[in-house]
Parts: structure tokens; sequence; C-alpha cells
């Protein structure tokens, strides 16, 4: 089937007077009849509308076509609609192609009807050339495990595991500590109900222990993951509690036997607890846990457990292997001790606490029962400074503006001038106070009428009186520019939320990015923000960056549906459009290569000791990068494959190469620039034939030579912008250093400069793009079409030698 | 450790300690270091000196119920607590020290100066409770009541009070047991360093021979001879009881471990305690020793 002659049928669009109002449709038809292989060229009002179609379908009918190119909008625009249409008439939806006469011909070079004709026609024969040698395609079915794991069970992994779990999928609820519960489960009160957060959050954590469809693995850490979409197999290791869990009833004798106290993570190592015991009383499982650091192995608990026999000190780790189909990220955050800052006199000064250490303070069930006193004497102090800002917004230290200290100072402000009244002075020192969504706002009036004082203006350096351990606040007033010197008796740091300590792991595990900040990356910020670049895998809550608890709880279940429309599908379906490898071409058989498997953004391919490397179809996201790296040639990209693209650039630069600028735009930003810059009606000099790529990582080396060999007179690689906007991660960055050796290589050989460009544009960029085809068309013309012929004769022997030793390999 | 919720102290009468280390030697996390005093040419061995690391204590007591000269003392929130002791966890050393009042006299004050450490006190009264000073200068000895004031807490038991006065009203039992012996090959000459650091006078003493001899009759085990010893195998201490209250604690078991023989240790895990304990610490026995037995 595959070489069969091709039977192409051409169907050119009016577009109403989009197109035709400029172009010269009858014309384009007569030369579309000329090409080889062209059976049929029709035109058409409105290619997309119903009748349209029908015409489409009716002439893959009656005239046995076996490809079918239309020429009209942009293929980011109705690509999807045209392959339907050759599906319902029975061909394979991929042996379809378009030429984007619109965007790039009719509406770009209004008042150059004739060029834009001409244009018209290469964008045609171009497509022609493609869809000759378009081969059919069949979208993969990959079978989907319908069970989630979720790993981190603070409150943002709490919501989507209720939510999945009600809609009936089982849940693995993956939890490194002792219990479930996060940050949320050791705060006093919350924002901006001042509802005591341990009272809204028990009853749930409850829930997910009792949920028939939850299984909690706490006290445990993710070792791997294998697998994609649909089929990951997850491997856990369980840490020892020297506790059976099925046989811990929770009753704490052990506890009260137990002699030895240690400081207690869970209370900020303000309180202790014991070397067996549960870290706080709504522990979710309630299930004792026994440090081996600290005991001393009396075995008193076990003569306290007596007959019910849950302690087991010879307990070891546990392996447990799951297979899931999704994987849902809520690892949370970590907060920031300021050791390593001497403003602050953190750790140095009794009286200097962190945020979360007043929480456990005020908190009463905290380990002073609620008491809010001073370390240094077991005082109640009379006045209480709160920092805002530490290591936040910080070049130095942390960038990013950590979101929630602002408004949970203002809460603590309000607890504490709601306690003790008049008897207390509360100062907050801040630079902005940042109190969006909503009735935050509304709180920070509360905490002023209260009688909190504000004081806009940065710390520089807090002393402490060594008599009365009082602490002496040097700042700056941003309002009145004076330094100001103010004494309190305790002081209170609101400091930056950092990424979890594991999140590097985490990453590494699940090929999962981290953005600069060190937090998860979101597919897209705002289109795709629960997504991962990994398919199947998700994010919710503070992992991805600082969010508040209503926040963390809606991208919880986000998560839990983005993760459902995968759960509840039979199987998953796989866009073909990926790398495939050839194993009798692939070098990794004979000598050490691997290079595709360093080059995949995906950590799709695999390339074991001398065997040829292999593409996981499934995790494969289809930029090419592979393809183009590939020393030997041994990748092919389905639908975008070499001998497709050759096709193009040949066929584009048949006639006067001298005069063109050849261009390889990515899908994705730079091809959606260019249409937008036809669509804004942007006019530009005629000068481009635009060939399109996924991603500009698929851009070989041997294009751009091929180009230059067949005489072009300028070269043009678009791409997203540096550093994130790739949609394949690092497309770009890999385009960039393939192109910036090759430019080398030119200069070397004597091309001018101008004549090879990459250039990144965002989709929202038309202007940029409009603007760079009127720079590149000057530059062209300055050169003129002899001096070209000149550069490229001169080019020539070693652009045949550098094309056919690869090819021979 | 100063937690906002309870502050914990362990102190460390340095006038008390001897430097023995036992306190280190059970020390579960090896927060007592224990350091040998360079020595000075020509002057006489010092003991060494103790130290302990507040980051590392978890301020369980095992040190504070196991050193024999009361040196240690753990206080939680201003308060004496030993929580292994509270608990069980661990025993209490045994000293039995009796003392039969109606055998004194006022002559019994001379007994104060028996004890090395310094632990007796003799005072006598009048019938209506005041103290007299200089009694045996007295003429009208009658009537006057004698008693006799021991810091138990601090006694090592070394019975230098019993063996100097053997009619007096005071008994004393040991509550380390064990044997010390030198090798004299190994004992290099003019060295006394053991000597000069043993808390119990005359314990150990030199011969014409110019080497050191023990006389067990006093030695309290503690072992700071031991430690000061510069030469390795010269020294050689066994314990072999140590008398305590009776407790079912697999801590102990590990103490009992590291301060007795082996021999010794089974001996009383297979009597005393329990079968699932010695079962739980069978692994660390070494397999001979528990053929041996
Ligand atoms: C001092 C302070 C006061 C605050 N007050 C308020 C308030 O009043 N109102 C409000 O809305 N918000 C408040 N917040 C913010 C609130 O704490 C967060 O919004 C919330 O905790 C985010 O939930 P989360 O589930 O995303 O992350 P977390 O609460 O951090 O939970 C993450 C969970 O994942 C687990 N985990 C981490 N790594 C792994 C791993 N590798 N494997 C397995 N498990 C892992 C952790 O142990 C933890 O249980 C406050 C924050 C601070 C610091
Ligand atoms: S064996 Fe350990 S956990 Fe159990 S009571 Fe003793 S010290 Fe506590
Ligand atoms: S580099 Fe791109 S095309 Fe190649 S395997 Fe990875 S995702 Fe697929
Ligand atoms: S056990 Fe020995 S070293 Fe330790 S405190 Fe007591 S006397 Fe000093
Ligand atoms: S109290 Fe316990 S932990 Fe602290 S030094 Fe003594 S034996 Fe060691």
């Amino acid at each position: 089937m595959m070489s069969e002659e091709p039977r192409v049928g051409v169907f050119v669009c009016h577009c109403g007077l989009n197109i035709a109002g400029v172009i010269d449709v009858k014309e384009l038809i007569e030369y579309a009849r000329t090409l080889p292989n062209v059976l049929v060229a029709m035109d058409n009002r409105y290619t997309c509308a119903d009748p349209g179609q029908e015409e489409i379908r009716k002439a893959i009918k009656e005239h046995d076509l076996n490809r079918v190119v239309v020429a009209a909008c942009s293929p980011r625009m109705h690509e999807p609609t045209f392959r339907r249409t050759v599906a319902d008439a029975g061909l394979n939806p991929y042996l379809f192609e378009m030429a984007n006469i619109r965007e790039f011909a009719s509406w770009c070079h209004p008042s150059t009807p004739k060029e834009a004709t001409d244009k018209a026609k290469e964008i045609v024969k171009m497509a022609v050339a493609k869809a000759k040698l378009l081969q059919r395609l069949e979208t993969m079915e990959v079978p989907v495990t319908n069970k989630a794991l979720i790993i981190g069970g603070g409150i943002a992994g709490i919501s989507s595991a209720l939510d999945l779990a009600d809609m009936g999928f089982k849940v693995y609820l993956l939890e490194k500590s002792e219990s479930i519960g996060g940050h949320m489960a050791a705060l006093d009160k919350t924002f901006p109900t001042l509802d005591c957060s341990i009272c809204i959050e028990g009853p749930k954590m409850v829930d997910v222990s009792r949920h028939p469809n939850i299984e909690i693995l706490s006290y445990a850490d993710l070792v791997s993951v294998k697998g994609f979409v649909g089929n990951f197999k997850v491997k856990i290791r369980g840490n020892p509690r020297y506790v059976i869990a099925a046989d811990c009833t929770g009753c704490g004798e052990c506890r009260d036997a137990c002699p030895i106290e240690f400081p207690n993570e869970w209370d900020e190592n303000l309180g202790v607890r014991k070397a067996i015991s549960v870290p706080f009383d709504q522990a979710v499982p309630l299930v004792y846990t026994i440090n081996r650091d600290y005991c001393i192995e009396c075995f008193k608990c076990v003569d306290a457990c007596g007959a019910r026999q849950a302690i087991n000190f010879e307990q070891e780790p546990e392996d447990i292997e799951l297979e899931v189909g999704t994987i849902l990220v809520s690892t949370g955050f970590d907060i920031y001790k300021p050791t390593d800052d001497s403003r602050y006199g953190y750790s140095r000064f009794d009286n200097v606490i962190t945020a979360m250490e007043f929480e456990r303070l005020i908190l009463a069930a905290g380990p002073t029962g609620g008491k809010v006193v001073r370390a240094s004497d077991g005082e109640k102090p009379h006045s209480v400074a709160f920092i805002q800002c530490v290591g936040s917004r910080d070049v130095n230290k942390y960038e990013y503006c950590s979101g929630f200290c602002c408004m949970y100072a203002l809460k603590n402000a309000v607890l504490l001038k709601e306690k003790y009244r008049d008897d207390v002075e509360v100062y907050i020192f801040y630079m902005d106070m940042r109190t969006h969504f909503k009735g935050y706002e509304e709180f920070y009036r509360r905490a002023r009428e209260l009688g909190v004082n504000f004081i806009r203006g940065r710390i520089s350096q807090i002393n402490e009186d060594p008599k009365t351990k009082n602490l002496l606040i040097r700042a700056e007033d941003m309002m009145l520019g004076d330094p100001l010197e103010l004494e309190a008796e305790l002081v209170v740091l609101s400091t930056a939320a950092i990424p979890s300590k594991g999140a590097d792991e985490v990453s590494r595990i699940l090929s999962i990015t981290r953005g600069a900040d060190g937090f998860f990356m979101e597919s897209h910020p705002k289109l795709k923000p629960l997504d991962t670049s990994v398919d199947g895998i998700f994010l919710a809550g503070a992992c991805q960056g600082p969010k508040d608890i209503p926040y963390s709880v809606s991208q919880g279940s986000g998560a839990a549906a983005r993760a459902a429309t995968i759960l509840s599908q039979p199987t998953w379906k796989i866009e073909p459009i990926i790398a495939d490898i050839d194993s009798s071409k692939c070098r990794n058989v004979n000598a050490k290569c691997g290079i595709c498997v360093k080059k995949c953004p995906y950590g799709a391919i695999k390339a074991l000791e001398n065997k040829a490397a292999s593409v996981t179809a499934a995790m494969c996201h289809g930029c090419g990068t592979c393809v183009a790296e590939c020393p030997t040639d041994a990748i092919t990209q389905m639908h975008f494959t070499d001998a497709q693209i050759l096709a193009q650039v040949r066929a584009a630069l048949e006639e006067n190469p001298e005069g063109k600028i050849l261009g390889f735009l990515c899908n994705w930003c730079s091809y959606a620039g260019a249409d937008l810059a036809g669509t804004s009606r942007f006019e530009y000099p005629p000068t481009m034939r635009a060939i399109r790529v996924m991603c500009s990582g698929r851009v070989d080396r041997d294009f751009v030579l091929e180009a230059f060999r067949q005489g072009a007179g300028m070269v043009l690689v678009g791409a997203c912008h540096l550093p994130y906007d790739c949609h394949y991660i690092s497309g770009n960055y890999k385009m960039k250093d393939r192109m910036d050796a090759l430019a080398r290589i030119f200069e070397k050989l004597g091309l001018s400069p101008e004549r090879f460009r990459v250039e990144y544009v965002s989709a929202a960029e038309g202007v940029k793009f409009a603007a760079i085809m009127r720079e590149m068309t000057e530059q062209l013309e300055a050169l003129g079409p002899e001096k070209i012929k000149a550069e490229n004769e001169k080019l020539r022997p070693t652009l045949d030698k550098m094309l056919s030793r690869k090819r021979k390999k | 450790m100063v937690l906002h919720a309870k502050r914990y102290s362990l102190t460390l009468d340095k006038n008390k300690c001897t430097g023995c280390g036992i306190c280190m030697e059970i020390c579960p996390r090896e927060a007592i270091e224990v350091t040998k005093t360079p020595k000075i040419e020509g002057e006489a061995a010092k003991p060494p000196t103790v130290a302990i690391s507040e980051e590392k204590c978890t301020y369980c007591g095992m040190c504070e119920t196991l050193c024999a000269f009361g040196a240690l003392s753990i206080k939680i929130n201003g308060e004496h607590i030993i929580p292994v002791v509270n608990s069980e966890s661990f025993p209490q050393l045994i000293r039995e020290i009796t003392v039969d009042e109606t055998k004194c006299g006022v002559e019994c004050a001379e007994i104060e100066d028996a004890c090395p450490l310094d632990l007796i006190k003799v005072s006598v009264h009048t019938p209506d409770g005041k103290e007299i000073t200089g009694a045996n200068s007295r003429l009208n000895k009658e009537n006057l009541e004698v008693t006799v004031n021991i810091d138990k807490d601090s006694c090592p038991c070394c019975q230098l009070c019993e063996t100097k006065f053997p009619d007096s009203a005071i008994r004393v039992e040991k509550i380390f047991h064990g044997n010390l012996r030198i090798n004299r090959e190994k004992c290099p000459e003019d060295c006394h360093d053991c000597l000069d650091v043993c808390p119990i006078p005359g314990v150990l003493y030199l011969l014409d021979d110019g080497k050191v001899h023990v006389n067990e009759l006093n030695c309290i085990y503690c072992g700071v001879c031991r430690i000061v010893c510069p030469e390795e195998g010269a020294l050689e201490l066994n314990r072999t009881r140590i008398r305590h209250t009776e407790v079912r604690s697999g801590a102990w078991n590990k103490a009992l471990e590291k301060l007795a023989s082996t021999k010794a240790m089974t001996k009383e895990l297979k009597t005393k305690s329990g079968k699932r304990l010695y079962e739980s610490m069978k692994s660390r026995f070494p397999p001979e020793v528990e053929n041996d037995v």
C-alpha cells in the first residue's frame, strides 16, 4: 500500500474573499493540475463548510484519491476538521496535508496579488511534495489501570484522594511522614475566618482513613516509577514503625510506659514526644511508631502493650509494588529556617522564632497549652514584632513571594490581640501587604482596627539585650525614610516557603521538571496548570509554588478531575506522531552512543548496552529532537520524516532559490506568530517559504545544509522563546546548541552571517515576525542574487561532501 | 535542653566525679565524653575529665543511676526526676549500708576520717537535741546521743570504714563485684598512674619491685585505673556482679553487656529476666559465649 502510486487531490478554498480577493484561484488550480501525481484540483467558496467537505469526500471516491491537499487557512485552524473529512471517506487521516495560503499569502501580501499568487502556487507545490510521501498512521491505544497514586498527604493530596475515591477509583495515598495532614494539621486557626485548622482538616483525614477506596501508605518513601500514562509501575519502601499497624489499637499505653522523651518535630521542636508515640493526637493512621534513634530498648512498651503484641522490634522495611494509571504529586513545601542569615539572630537569640513555631505556641493543643511564652524565661511577651519577607522576595535568597505570609502574620496578630487585648503591643514590619482574594482585605482592616501597628520597612539588624533577652530591631521606615529602632520581647519571622526536601528526588524519579525556584513546573502556566510534562502525572497544592489552603484544595480537586479524564477510560489514545528507531541503523549496537537518550526531554528513549535504542511510544511527545540529533539517521519522526521535509525544501527552492528565505517554524510559537502576522494583516514581502515542524528541536542540520545546497538565499529557524516557552520542555535549547555549532561552520566557509538566522518568536509576536521578514528581505536584496550565487558555488562542494558522507554511513 | 514547654538539665558534680567513665560506657546516646588529662612530667596523674553534650542527651537518667559516686543529677522543670527509674526501665544500685546506732559511742566520731570521700558525719547531741562539739573531752558522757549520717547516694561502697573499724556500727556491702589484675610483664616500671587516680586509698600500692599491686578488699571496680593506664593489657578489670534493684528491661541488659563480663551477664539474663528478653538479646552474643554457659 505504501508503495502504491500517489493519487493526489488538491482543493483550493476561496474563504469568501479572504483568499480569492487577493489570489487568482483559477490560476492556482490550473497550476496545481500541472503538478505530478495530482489527479484533480478544484475550488470551493468555503471548503470547511459542509458542502466543501462533501466535495472532498465525493472526489476521494470518484477519483480513488489516496492523498488530499487542502489549500486554505492555517493547519493550526482546520487540520483536525479535514482529517475527519478524509477519514469519513475511508482515507487514513494522516494522508492529508494542508497548504496555508491564507495566513501565509493572501492576508500578508494584499497589495502584491501577483507575487501572492506565485507564493501560493509554491506553497501548494510544497504541500503536494510532502503529501506524496505521507504514510498512513494508526492511533495507538494503551490499556489504563484505573487506580491512582497520590504522593503527599497534605490538604491538597487529601482533597484529590477523596474526590477520586468518591468517583469510584482506587487511590493509594503515599505519605512520607507518620501521619497525613501536612502543614495544615499543625496550624492553629486559619485565615480569614479563623476556624480551627485541625477541626476542619481532622474530619477529612478520618474520611480518608475510612474510605473503602483509599489505602494510606504512610511512613513510606517513593523508590521508583516505571512505565507511562495509564500504566505506571511504582515501587515504594515502607519504613518500619516497629509497631504492627494492624494490631495497634492506638491506646497509648506504651507511650505512658516509655521513659524517653525527644524533641517533637511536629511541634517545631518546642515540645517533646516519647520514643514510642504518635506525633499528634489526631494522627491518621493512628499507629504508634518507635524512634529507634532515641529508644533505649528497655521494652517497657512491650510489657505495656501486653496481649495485643503490637510491638515488634524485628520489623523490616517493606517493599510495596503498585500498578496505577495516573500519579498526582502533592508534596507541598518546607519552611526556611534563617540560621544562615545573621541579621535575624534566629537560633542565636532565644526569643526569635519562626511563624510556624508561633503557630505551635498559640495552639491550645500545643506544647505550651496555647500560652505564648518566651523561651528565655517562660514569660508572656508584652510586645511582639512580626517580620515579613524573611528569605522571600530577596534576590540573594528566594526571589519569589511566598504568598501566604502576609495573611498568616495578620492572622496571628489578630489572634494575639484578641487573646491578650491591650496587654500586648503588636507590630508588623512589612514591604507590601498582599491581601488579594475573597475576604482577605477585610481581614487586613480588622487587624488595623484592633490596633496592630504596621511599619513599612525592611529589617537591617536584630540585636539581643543580654540582660532582658529583649530584641532591638533596627529597620528603615520606608514611609518616612528614617532609620528606626524598636524593642520587642518576642520576634516572629515570616520565613519563606521553600520546595519540600525530597523534591529533587521526586522530580528525578518521575522525570518531571522543576523551575528555577525549585518548585515543580506545570506543563503550561495558564492552560495546563495542573499537568506536568509527563502525560498522566499531575500537580496539586504548594509543591508547584506557595499556595494557601483554599487554593490548594481547589487544585487538589482540579488535579483529581484531570486524572479522572484518564482513569475513566478503558484505554488511552496516543498520537502516532512519534519517534521510531530503526534498530538496524542504530549505532548503539556496536558502539556506546545513547545521544538520543540524553537529548529526549521526556526520558522516552532507552539504550541498553550493545542493544539498539528504543522509544517508549506512550512517553514520546513527538518533538523530533532525537531524530535531528541521531548521528546515523536511525530515527524517524512519523509524519515529519526526513524525506518529507527534504521534499518540501526542494519543492520550495526549485525556482529562483536565491530570492527566497526558507523558514523552519515550530508549530506552537513561531508558526503561530507567523499566522498572527497574517491574521493581523501585517504586510511583509513575500520572500518566505515556510515548513512547519512540531518543535524547533526537529530541525536537522541536514535540512539547513540541503537548503543552501539547493541555492537558498537565506534560512531562518523559528523557535519558542528561551528559556521556558518550548512546548517540549527544552527542544529549543537543543536546537540552539546545534545551530550555534552550524553557524560557526558557515562562518568558516565564508557564508554571509545574515543568511542564516535563528529567531525566537512567540505566538503573540505577529509584529515581530513581520518585522523580521522585512529586515531579512532588505538584507537579501542588499546582498543581491549574484553574491549569493557566488557564495553558494563556493559552498557547494563542501555541502555535497557533508551531506553525502552522512548519507553513506 | 531548653524547650518552650520543658526545661531539662543534667549537672555533673566535678568534686564527686572520679572520671571512671561508667556513665560514658552505658549512655545510649553517646552523649558523654571522658578525656584523659594530659600528664605533666614529674607530677602525679590526674583523673580524666567528663563532658556531657546537651545536644545528644535525652535526659533518660541511666548515667545518674549507675554513677557509684552520685556525681550526676537530672532535673526536669527544676524537679529531680529520673525517667528510667520512674518507668522501671532501669535498676538502681543497691547500697547496703547499715548503721547500728546502738553500738555508737562518742568515740565513734573518729570513723568520719576513715571515709576517703568524706561522706560520714557523726554528730553528738544532748537529749534535748543540742549538738555538742568536742564530746570526747566532756566528762559527763552519759545521756548523749550519737547519730551517724552517711551521704549514701554518693557512696561507692568501698567498705573502708568497715575495714578500718571492724567493730564499729557501720556495715557495708559492695555494689560492684569482680576482679582486678595487674599484668606484671606489661606494667611498666616507674608508672603508677593508676595508683594516682584511684579514689580509694590502699587499693593500689607500690612494692619494692617498683610495681603496683592490688588489694581487692576495698576495690569498687569503678575502672578509672583502666582508663589512665598507658599500657594496653597491663590492667585487667572484670565486673562479675552488680547489686541492683530488680527490673525487667532490655536497656539494662544492654548496659550490663557493656559493664560486666559476658559470662556474668548471661548468667543474670538467664536467671533473672524473662525468656523473651533473653531471646531478644541473643543475637548480640558471640556464639562461643552462649555455648559456654
Ligand atoms: C506559618 C504558616 C501559617 C499558615 N496559615 C494558613 C492559614 O491560616 N490559612 C491558609 O489558607 N493557609 C495557611 N498556610 C498555608 C498552608 O499551610 C498551605 O496552604 C497548605 O499546607 C498547603 O497544602 P499542601 O497539601 O499543598 O502541602 P503540605 O501541607 O506541605 O503537605 C504536603 C505533604 O506531603 C508530604 N510529602 C512531602 N514530600 C513527600 C514525598 N517525597 N513523599 C511522600 N510524601 C511527601 C508531606 O509530609 C506533607 O504531609 C500557612 C502556612 C504557614 C507556613
Ligand atoms: S523500648 Fe524504647 S520505645 Fe519502648 S518503652 Fe523503652 S525506650 Fe520507650
Ligand atoms: S526526543 Fe521528542 S520525538 Fe524523540 S523520543 Fe523524545 S519526545 Fe519523542
Ligand atoms: S560514673 Fe564515674 S565518671 Fe561518670 S560521673 Fe560518676 S564518677 Fe564520674
Ligand atoms: S541522661 Fe541518659 S542520655 Fe543523658 S547523658 Fe545520661 S545516660 Fe546519656
